[in-house]
């Protein structure tokens, strides 16, 4: 068992490896990936957000001021592009799609950890690097954060990746009957735009639909991490946010996992 | 000697969309689709025994590429049964996989964006085998195969030849008891060809695995095969040597007629292929 566990630990530490030696292959690349689209993305939340309150002629909305508005834009920003996976899900279907999965399937190895630890490896590296990007920002405007709180967001937006991935899985497993699924990944994501809390703050949404969407855990991609890290929530909603994601990674495995035995009843080894 | 592959009854019938052409038929398609079921495996039932090389022979579609996919565990099968080193291939357990390889010909198996040492190093891990052993191997195999300059060269700037190269080293580092050879010199010139014969031919006296192989080119059988299965729309049409085969079909020959092994092999399919 000590065995199983150890051998099952250095494999899936390749594999994170691997995400990062494979993106260092392509430098420039990386760099527009890690720090050049999280620059734009910061600067265009924060500008939307100066844009608000200079057009509402305000002082606060929803009772938060406009640093308050403007740190959760940065840090929306900056967790949106942890949790998101759509780069992995393209890949993760291309490989059925197109039968490179083949490899995959015949080596002592699941398809499953194999995406999974490459997506943990790739953010981890990913976040350490665009880090400096809202810490930067956060010295310069001198916007509301409780750096002591950034450990536990941390692990809340890292344990709700195991959510992101499986619903990758469960998308790119129906690619086993309908091939081309692509369009699955863009309508998702634009869903999770939204459900998140990328777009805007949940709270701003109306009663009863802000309990619902909070409550929800795709609320723990964004709107509780940075809520709770700029002051605008308290540590229960961050615990009842695991409780969710947890119920989350439950259903949507056992779904994945009865897609998958099916899926593989009818892959054809395409393209050997 | 010990059965290591015996399939009972082994069949595989593929459902495939049929769409007549045009755009008022793509239309229809949308709203309702029809199938079109192809037995691409029929009731196959072989044996083959621990430290053989068999040739699977055949035309395009005749089920070779399928019969593999299915003993190596990437197919499942639609009815039948078959065993691999006593396991059940698709059912894919990590015991089984330790001990196969499958290596596609026109597929890579290896990591296109990093190196193939560093395809071998993650492939080590995999496999959980001891890095430094892996590494020796590596370098032992690269050096059978002549091609230890492109080891640290990224996958995807190397030449057709040099990448099957790599590849075989990567299907073999851990030293498979059974190994799927499908094609494994398609697309390559005649001096690739030759190596990788002479390198198949070197490494079975050495380390002695099960091999299936499927070759178009026969010369790749007749040098490495010691049994011979011919297939033909889904049915194995004959089992037995090489030598018997070439004795039988030369015996049903006129008697002033010569033909080599590749005119053998053809006419008898191309009978076959009427027959069925």
């Amino acid at each position: 068992m000590k065995k199983s566990f150890a051998v099952f630990w250095k494999r899936n530490l390749a594999f994170a490896k691997l995400a990062i030696v494979s993106n260092l292959e392509y430098r420039l690349n990386y760099f527009v990936d890690a720090v050049l689209q999280p620059t734009l993305t910061t600067g265009i939340e924060i500008l939307l957000w100066f844009a608000v309150f200079r057009g509402a002629a305000t002082t606060e909305i929803a009772g938060f001021s406009r640093e308050y508005y403007l740190a959760y834009a940065l840090w929306g920003a900056f967790f949106a592009r942890i949790c998101t996976s759509w780069m992995y899900e393209f890949r993760m279907i291309q490989e059925i799609d197109s039968g490179s999965i083949n490899a995959i399937l015949t080596r002592p190895m699941t398809y499953y950890e194999y995406y999974f630890s490459q997506l943990m490896g790739y953010k981890f590296i990913t976040t350490i690097v665009s880090m400096v990007i809202p810490l930067l920002a956060i010295a310069i405007f001198n916007l509301p954060t409780k750096f002591e709180r950034l450990p536990l967001a941390f692990a809340l937006e890292f344990y709700y990746l195991i959510l992101v991935h499986s619903i990758s899985f469960v998308i790119a497993a129906s690619a086993f009957y309908l091939n081309k699924i692509y369009s699955f990944t863009g309508a998702k994501n634009l869903a999770l735009w939204l459900l998140t809390g990328e777009l805007f703050p949940l709270d701003l949404m109306p009663e009863p639909i802000r309990s619902l969407v909070i409550a929800l855990p795709f609320s723990s991609g964004v709107y509780v991490p940075v809520g709770y890290l700029t002051g605008r929530l308290e540590i229960a909603t961050v615990w009842q946010s695991f409780l969710s994601v947890t119920a989350g990674i439950v259903i949507v495995n056992a779904f994945g996992a009865i897609l998958w035995k099916k899926g593989l009843k009818a892959y054809t080894g395409t393209g050997a | 000697m010990a059965i290591v592959i015996e399939t009972q009854d082994l069949t595989r019938v593929y459902k495939s969309y049929q769409k007549p052409e045009g755009f008022t038929n793509s239309l229809k398609g949308f709203f309702k689709r029809q199938y079109q079921h192809k037995v691409a495996l029929d009731k196959t039932t072989l044996q083959i025994e621990s430290g053989q090389i068999v040739g699977l022979v055949g035309a395009n579609g005749a089920g070779k590429t399928t019969l593999l996919k299915m003993l190596s565990g990437l197919v499942t099968p639609s009815g039948g049964d078959a065993r691999v080193l006593g396991y059940r291939p698709w059912e894919r357990k990590n015991e089984f996989l330790r001990q196969i390889s499958i290596l596609l010909g026109q597929k890579n198996q290896l990591w296109w964006d990093i190196s193939p040492a560093d395809s071998y190093s993650l492939l080590a891990r995999v496999y959980d085998l001891d890095p430094q052993a892996a590494r020796k191997r590596v370098e032992h195999l690269a050096e059978m195969l002549q091609c230890t300059h492109v080891l640290h060269t990224q996958l995807r700037r190397l030449s057709l030849g040099e990448r099957m190269k790599m590849e075989i080293i990567g299907a073999l580092l851990h030293e498979p008891q059974v190994l799927f050879l499908d094609e494994p010199t398609i697309g390559l010139d005649i001096v690739a060809q030759e190596t990788i014969r002479e390198f198949l031919d070197q490494y079975v006296k050495e380390k002695a695995p099960t091999i299936i192989l499927t070759s178009h080119y026969m010369d790749d059988i007749a040098k490495l095969a010691d049994k011979l299965l011919l297939i033909s729309k889904g049915h194995i049409v004959y089992q037995g040597t090489v030598p018997e085969f070439v004795a039988k079909s030369n015996s049903e020959l006129a008697e002033n007629e010569e033909v080599d092994f590749e005119e053998v092999i053809r006419r008898f399919l191309e009978t076959e292929s009427r027959v069925r």
